[in-house]
């Protein structure tokens, strides 16, 4: 069996859901972040010296168990908490990080290709404060204006004021997966770099912005482990089926 | 320069402070208190990582800070942010200082004890039990489920087990008992984390850098950091000595897991079995220093440094 777990609105997921069925991929199965919070975790288990296991049933009856799985696809980002809203506001706190620290195990001790794997800083990748991508993007060699940060500023975060893009600038996004790159054609050193940032940021599959100035140069706008993967097209349903069967033809 | 970061009066960062003193190394106090009296800039342009700080009207490079010790509490609980209105000025500017401040840390060059990133395994124990395994250590026989009667088994099968919480809040070990039944279903709710009880004796260890510091606890308390109101009596703390092969497997958990100082919990089986219960990345030693005489801070300080 092969997962898709996401939100309940990724409407980019449930595309790459239908395209990967109609590839072929199956049985596969799409999970909500919804529908795991009310799934019922038989276990996650370690004994001896073997790894760790995994059960659950969904509500809808679907039993999952971790050994046979063979791939995931991760676009899990958080774990919703609603059959607690009527919990005392620390009690709700509480259950979040309680199940935001179970979920990134479960996915951690999966020995299927997991993309992504989750990370303490994200269950389908790490997130990365702009500055650090900045810095990540250029050791990886991509062209990166220059970022500059003072505590005088009173920038408003939410809006992404913050963002290494120009207000207005019109944003283009490039998909790395697998160390291919789908979605935005980019000159091949940019796109070469983008893999090189990607291996870096150990997030295999790994949305990049970039924006162009008048001269057409390109340069890094940040990155993301969950973009929408309706840009990268069918190319990127064939790189994610080699990515998630790969293990499988091999082992054959 | 190195800074140190957070409470003065913290005795971890206290303590680092007087062994920087010693060793006559240069340091600056990044006090979160004084933050109204703080400025700090960077950029990250062709010239790589550059910029300044400036505290009490003194201007550091930021270049030229070679070490960090960061202990920041969090910063909207400061005295002087207690009678402010939601986004205040005020308040607005301390966040953006300590915005800033983390920001610049996690990317600097500079040797930082602890960065924010790697610090992250402890937030989820069975994470950090998968990576603790890989340095060689045991892990005790672990059950996280919504299931009683998974329990029950579990229980059945190991005799006396614990719980405890999943991520790091409200991590306090408890023995599984009688009274503990009647309450069981409520797991229902919330996955919920029991291990197989290890019997033995509990070693902290200590590693900076390439250095090890061990301490022998001794208690009857599950856990001994609460030992006063689980048995009535503090544990007892003295120096101990590890194996070679114990200590550099310490060693290389704790660098493995991007630490440039760690706090680990063993537990010494009487069949000379080692578990690791977890590695704590920003370790309150200062308990561990004051009992047993060991030179952490010490170590702390040469190792900010750079003189290991």
């Amino acid at each position: 069996m092969w997962l898709l777990l996401c939100d309940t609105h990724d409407g980019s997921a449930a595309w790459a859901g239908q395209r990967l069925k109609a590839r072929g991929l199956a049985p596969m199965e799409i999970i909500t972040a919804d529908q795991l919070a009310l799934s019922n975790f038989q276990e996650h288990k370690l004994e001896g010296r073997s790894g760790w296991t995994l059960r659950f049933r969904t509500e809808a009856g679907l039993q999952v168990n971790g050994e046979q799985l063979h791939g995931v696809l991760n676009r899990l980002y958080t774990v919703p908490i609603g059959h607690w809203r009527q919990a005392p506001e620390a009690d709700q706190s509480y259950v979040q990080q309680e199940l935001v620290a179970f979920f990134l195990s479960w996915l951690a001790a999966l020995r299927c290709p997991v993309i992504n794997r989750p990370t303490p800083q994200g269950l389908c990748g790490q997130w990365r404060m702009e500055s650090e991508w900045a810095s990540l993007a250029r050791q990886a060699g991509l062209p990166v204006q220059p970022y500059r940060q003072t505590s005088r500023d009173r920038l408003d975060e939410a809006h992404g004021a913050r963002r290494l893009v120009p207000r207005g600038a019109i944003v283009s996004t490039a998909i790395v997966i697998g160390g291919r790159v789908v979605g935005q054609a980019l000159p091949q050193g940019v796109a070469d770099a983008s893999v090189r940032l990607s291996r870096l940021a150990g997030t295999a599959l790994l949305g990049i912005d970039f924006v162009r100035d008048a001269q057409q140069a390109w340069s890094f706008a940040g990155a993301s482990p969950t973009p929408d993967l309706r840009i990268g097209g069918e190319a990127l349903i064939t790189a994610l089926l080699d990515t998630l069967t790969r293990h499988l033809s091999e082992a054959a | 320069m190195i800074l140190l970061c957070g409470i003065p009066s913290e005795s971890p960062l206290a303590l680092v402070g007087e062994a920087l003193d010693r060793i006559g190394a240069p340091y600056r106090w990044f006090n979160q208190r004084h933050f109204q009296r703080t400025e700090m800039a960077f950029e990250i342009g062709d010239q790589g990582l550059n910029g300044w700080l400036e505290i009490d009207g003194e201007g550091i490079a930021l270049e030229s800070v070679r070490g960090i010790y960061s202990r920041l509490m969090d910063h909207t609980r400061l005295p002087e942010l207690k009678d402010e209105a939601d986004n205040s000025p005020l308040i607005q500017q301390c966040n953006a200082l300590h915005d800033t401040l983390l920001r610049w840390a996690e990317i600097s060059p500079a040797r930082v004890v602890n960065r924010i990133a790697p610090m992250g395994s402890n937030s989820s124990k069975p994470y950090q039990a998968q990576l603790i395994r890989e340095y060689g250590f045991e892990t005790p026989a672990s059950l996280i489920t919504t299931d009683p009667q998974a329990v029950l088994r579990f229980r059945e099968q190991h005799g006396k087990i614990i719980y405890k919480s999943i991520s790091g809040v409200r991590s306090i070990v408890q023995t599984f008992d009688e009274k503990d039944l009647g309450r069981l279903a409520s797991i229902r709710w919330c996955p919920t984390q029991f291990q197989a009880y290890v019997p033995g004796t509990d070693v902290r260890v200590h590693v900076v850098g390439q250095q090890v510091f061990a301490t022998r606890i001794e208690s009857e308390a599950v856990d001994y950091r609460y030992a006063k109101s689980q048995v009535g009596e503090a544990a007892e703390l003295t120096a101990t000595e590890l194996s070679d092969e114990v200590a550099q497997r310490c060693i290389d958990l704790t660098r493995g897991l991007g630490l440039e100082f760690s706090g680990i919990d063993l537990r010494f089986t009487p069949d000379d079995r080692v578990f690791c219960f977890e590695v704590n990345p920003c370790p309150g030693y200062s308990y561990f220093e004051l009992n047993s005489g060991q030179p952490i801070s010490m170590a702390v300080a040469n190792h900010l440094a750079w003189n290991d």
